[in-house]
């Protein structure tokens, strides 16, 4: 049995009677993990990656240590006004994320399912829910998710106001734009903005929100320029990483670190050489976990992963002198919310621009929005002559992914596109 | 005519312009076309909607942002229905001056979308005398009859007529109708600006769970406490919303609460019966005794009573006397013919109690098949039959965990017996007997033999896949790298016990637990489950025979 795992057996063992003290074992796995990473990096890792992996390990790690100063989100929450009060913004997604990184993402799931939560629920949803009620994660001061794209939120983060009395702050987003979307919108910008005075005792400081839209600018136009330096470079990177990336491109954007990292990632790719394998675009979450994509895709470049639609969901510029409704237009405008036309027209753009060979839709257990529409991508995707793999999975719960399934499908995916290639 | 799914639908706005609207009612029998035009996991509810669309002649469909199952079906009809007035309008999820203000402006430009595809035009005064129509006839509704069954709350998402049909044939008072269109709805009239009150008063209505403050349906429930027996969740595959729901009922309504979850097929109405009759009868005692047998009986001859359990692998019959003593019991193996099971286990046990017939004052049956078994005088669920058969051997007993050859359930029982909570998964194999006969085939060895070679495991494999088809190639990989049986089957119990682990936590860890059911009888799942639990499980004799013992007790209350 492997270290991980066995630790992770001792945590699942320890939660359902001890769970101050499954938290602690977590705290212990995250430090060594930052230590690790310090003294015996791995060596295959660029410089900027390994930034990367060492920031965002440190950010879990102190929004379960320090649950005073963090905020509980979703992906696509305006998390910049959070920072303006000094909360670090922590998504159940990411929490989630990490347990199944401890691999006890079975224990949380089956507590939430166990309280009559139901099965095909996304394994977020559940793995954060079960981590909260089973009282492994502390609790937050208060949450604030968006009502777009994902309907999971309004009834996950109203379960655990229930259970454990974390205040829900809910934006309520349109799906379409429109003046008064605008202003509903941004009514409720305002809203938030007051309770966080109330939470924080602290005042929202307008200056520091412009500060923070304009240091967003600069990230997002480094990883756009990293893209189109990437395209034709062997970057190696893994699975995770590609994830961790939706540190900088959402929960910590805006932040002077994720800045950095960013401007550094684009230096840091053209030290690499040049590679000629077919490109893909991925689209959706990635089973992190499951060997035979890691056997394909970490630090391999055969068949290369360009990027994740989610790190591009909007790629429009901030308005930096009208912050609140640049963050409502940001919601509203999000490629996820509106028709699922919208999605498959941006992918359809960045597939061009990006100069993939190939597209990679992973359909990730119980997310209703992504599943859905995947019949339409791949109608776009044939009239461009792009082949499109649909994988079916988990992105955190190893019990919903198959391999021999995901390896016979992929294997021959591959072998087409070399084929295509050939011909 | 334009379907609509969806209480907060502006039905009357099209109603105004001489447009039918009636609610969409699928009756599909598969899902053939929506797994290819969507996906399996989306909500099988708005999977039978496209079937319905795509298959008859709508004129249009009207939905609202409901959840993300409804905007993708939204994509999907307009891309398959160029033609059809397909919209979908935006319903806020909270209420106040600013979402009312676009509500109405989206109202407004949903009729200017139906003006251009129509060619009608939307007149705002008969609009108002419509909502007027409306009020007027609201008055004049008769509140329905009584019935002396259970008195019922309806929550949920929109229930199938399957449900409502158990209900009516068990004489259940439904005393409100909270489910997506159950409840009616209520506008003013005589207002200045008619659209704008009417969007006002459709975002008031007692608010379903997408909203984000859903407290109203709490109050609306707390208004029925003191009559209401129970409360029927039902629910539907691959939505998740309403579970949230149930989970929160369950915790704190004060109300017993069953979850009925169905695929929205025509065939659901099966999938839930046992569970609703069997939740009917926990909250009131099923009443027996009503229709009377004849007995060929003197003075001095004991008086007999049968309970025949028909399940999916095996029928059960026991006899009991008055003194509720086991007089002779059978176990047959179910054949394809449920009714020829039957026929034989009643030979069996009346040759070997020495009666006849004739000498049983009462029949009562149980089980899966239980209706269609011809000599039984009445029928109850084996839920209930469980709990009662396993207080008669052991009173102590408080949760029951019964594992049969397809459905496998955790009963609480109260100190005097009674089922006070129940879960089932009847949905798929796993966790059941059948998954693992099926496992055991795998394995190339015989069911009975799966128990004993697994006490001689030495390393521990985890099985990861529940789902027997992913279970199975998981066993196919293991043996291929060599892995002993013995290991294997150890793992595969561990799977079962986890599964069977996670049903008994949703009634509750209550000591002493009772195994009943066939796969009792594999003593390396009874380790497994005992190990996850922490405690003993008590197992009678014949552990399958416990719901006809139960049965049996019911006929012996009617004579
Ligand atoms: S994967 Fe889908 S369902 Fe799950 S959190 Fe993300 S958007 Fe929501
Ligand atoms: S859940 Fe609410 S929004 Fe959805 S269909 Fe039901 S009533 Fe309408
Ligand atoms: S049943 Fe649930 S998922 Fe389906 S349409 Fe209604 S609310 Fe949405």
């Amino acid at each position: 049995m492997d270290y991980v795992k066995a630790y992770g057996e001792l945590i699942k063992k320890t939660a359902g009677s001890h769970p101050l003290a499954a938290r602690r074992m977590i705290y212990a796995g995250l430090i060594e993990e930052l230590i690790r990473m310090k003294i015996a990096p791995k060596k295959e890792m660029p410089q900027a990656l390994r930034m990367l992996n060492y920031q965002s390990v440190r950010k879990v790690y102190q929004a379960i240590r320090h649950p005073e100063n963090s905020c509980w989100t979703n992906i696509f929450a305006p998390v910049e006004i959070m920072q303006c009060f000094g909360l670090d913004c922590v998504s159940m997604e990411c929490l989630s994320s990490f347990m199944s990184g401890f691999m006890i993402e079975d224990h949380l799931i089956d507590t939430a399912e166990s309280e009559g939560i139901a099965s095909t629920l996304c394994s977020y949803h559940k793995g954060f829910i079960g981590g909260v009620d089973s009282g492994i994660f502390p609790p937050a001061p208060l949450s604030v998710t968006t009502s777009m794209v994902c309907d999971g939120n309004i009834n996950t983060f109203r379960h655990v106001q229930q259970t454990k009395g974390v205040p829900s702050f809910v934006i309520d987003v349109p799906n379409e734009n429109s003046a008064y979307a605008m202003e509903y919108v941004t009514g409720q910008l305002k809203d938030l903005i007051s309770v966080l005075e109330d939470v924080t005792g602290k005042k929202m400081d307008m200056a520091q929100l412009r500060r923070r839209l304009k240091m967003e600018n600069a990230s997002k136009q480094c990883y756009l320029e990293f893209l189109k330096e990437e395209k034709h470079r062997f970057y190696p990177k893994t699975l995770t990483l590609e994830l961790y990336l939706l540190f900088v491109t959402h929960l910590d954007i805006g932040s002077e670190d994720s800045l950095r990292f960013l401007r550094l990632l684009k230096e840091d790719v053209k030290k690499y050489p040049t590679r000629t394998g077919p490109n893909i675009f991925w689209v959706h979450l990635m089973p992190y976990y499951q060997q035979t994509l890691q056997k394909y895709f970490n630090y391999k470049d055969d068949y290369y992963i360009q990027a994740i639609d989610m790190n591009l969901d909007y790629t429009e510029m901030l308005d930096t002198e009208h912050p609140l409704e640049a963050l409502a237009r940001k919601m509203l405008d999000n490629i996820y919310n509106g028709p699922y036309s919208r999605k498959v027209e941006k992918i359809a753009q960045l597939v061009k621009e990006l100069e993939s060979d190939a597209v990679i839709h992973f359909c990730h257990w119980g997310c209703k929005q992504s599943v859905g529409g995947v019949m339409l991508l791949r109608e776009k995707m044939q009239e461009m002559g792009i082949p499109m793999l649909v994988l079916d999975g988990d992105g955190m719960d190893r019990r919903n992914s198959h391999d021999g399934q995901i390896r016979t499908r992929l294997e021959a995916f591959l072998e087409m596109i070399d084929q295509m290639e050939e011909a | 005519m334009l379907g609509f799914v969806c209480k907060y639908a502006p039905v009357e706005v099209f109603e105004a312009m001489d447009t039918e609207v009636g609610r969409i009612s699928p009756s599909v029998v598969n899902f053939n076309q929506a797994d290819t035009l969507m996906h399996p996991n989306v909500c099988s509810f708005v999977k039978s909607v496209l079937e319905e669309v795509i298959g008859s002649d709508y004129e249009g469909v009207i939905l609202t942002t409901c959840c993300d199952s409804v905007r993708r079906l939204c994509d999907v009809l307009r891309d398959q229905c160029p033609n059809k007035f397909i919209y979908m309008i935006d319903v806020p999820r909270k209420v106040n001056d600013f979402s009312s203000k676009m509500f109405t402006e989206n109202l407004r430009e949903m009729i200017r979308a139906y003006e251009d595809f129509s060619g009608k035009k939307f007149d705002e005064k008969k609009f108002a005398q419509i909502l007027e129509r409306k009020a007027e006839a609201e008055k004049l509704r008769k509140a329905p009859e009584k019935e002396d069954g259970p008195r019922i709350g309806l929550v949920g998402t929109r229930c199938s007529a399957g449900v409502l049909n158990i209900l009516e044939n068990h004489h259940a008072q439904i005393l409100f109708d909270m489910t997506c269109t159950g409840l009616s709805r209520s506008f003013r009239c005589g207002q200045e600006d008619p659209l704008g009150a009417y969007a006002w008063d459709l975002l008031n209505q007692v608010p379903c769970l997408r909203m984000v403050k859903a407290s109203g349906r709490e109050k609306f429930i707390d208004g029925f406490k003191d009559r209401l027996d129970g409360l029927i969740c039902h629910t539907v595959k691959f939505c998740d919303m309403y579970a949230f729901e149930y989970s929160e009922l369950r915790a704190g309504a004060g109300v017993p609460v069953l979850q009925a979850e169905t695929d929205s097929t025509a065939q659901s109405e099966g999938q839930i019966r046992t569970r609703v009759e069997a939740f009917l009868e926990s909250v009131k005692k099923p009443e027996i005794g009503k229709k009377k047998r004849t007995v060929t009986r003197t003075g001095s001859e004991k008086m007999y009573v049968l309970g025949v359990d028909s399940g999916s692998t095996s029928t059960n019959a026991v006899i009991l006397d008055e003194n509720k003593k086991i007089v002779a019991f059978d176990v047959v193996r179910t054949g394809a013919k449920s009714g020829e099971s039957a026929d034989k286990v009643l030979q069996n046990v009346l040759d070997k109690a020495g009666i006849s017939k004739d000498q049983l004052a009462a029949i009562i049956s149980t089980g899966y098949g239980r209706v269609s078994i011809p000599y039984a005088d009445e029928n109850v669920t084996e839920i209930s039959c469980h709990g009662r058969g396993a207080h008669y051997f052991n009173p102590a007993v408080r949760t029951i965990l019964d594992i049969g050859g397809q459905d496998s359930k955790a009963i609480r029982l109260s100190e005097t017996g009674e089922v006070v909570d129940f879960v089932m998964n009847d949905k798929c194999a796993a966790g059941t007997g059948r998954f693992l006969e099926m496992m055991a085939r795998t394995l190339e060895i015989d069911i009975s033999q799966l128990g004993p070679i697994s006490a001689e495991w030495k390393e521990n494999i985890e099985i990861t896949s529940m789902c027997t088809v992913f279970a199975e190639s998981e066993v196919i990989s293991l043996i291929a790298q060599n892995k002993e049986k013995a290991d294997i089957a150890h793992g595969l119990h561990n799977a079962i016990a986890g599964k069977a682990y996670s049903l008994l936590r949703r009634v509750g860890l209550n000591e002493a637990y009772m195994m009943t059911g066939g796969v009792a009888k594999n003593p390396g799942v009874v380790k497994a489950v005992e190990e996850r639990i922490g405690s003993k499980l008590y197992i009678c004799e014949e552990p399958e025979i416990v719901g006809a013992l139960g049965a049996a007790l019911y006929a012996l209350e009617r004579v």
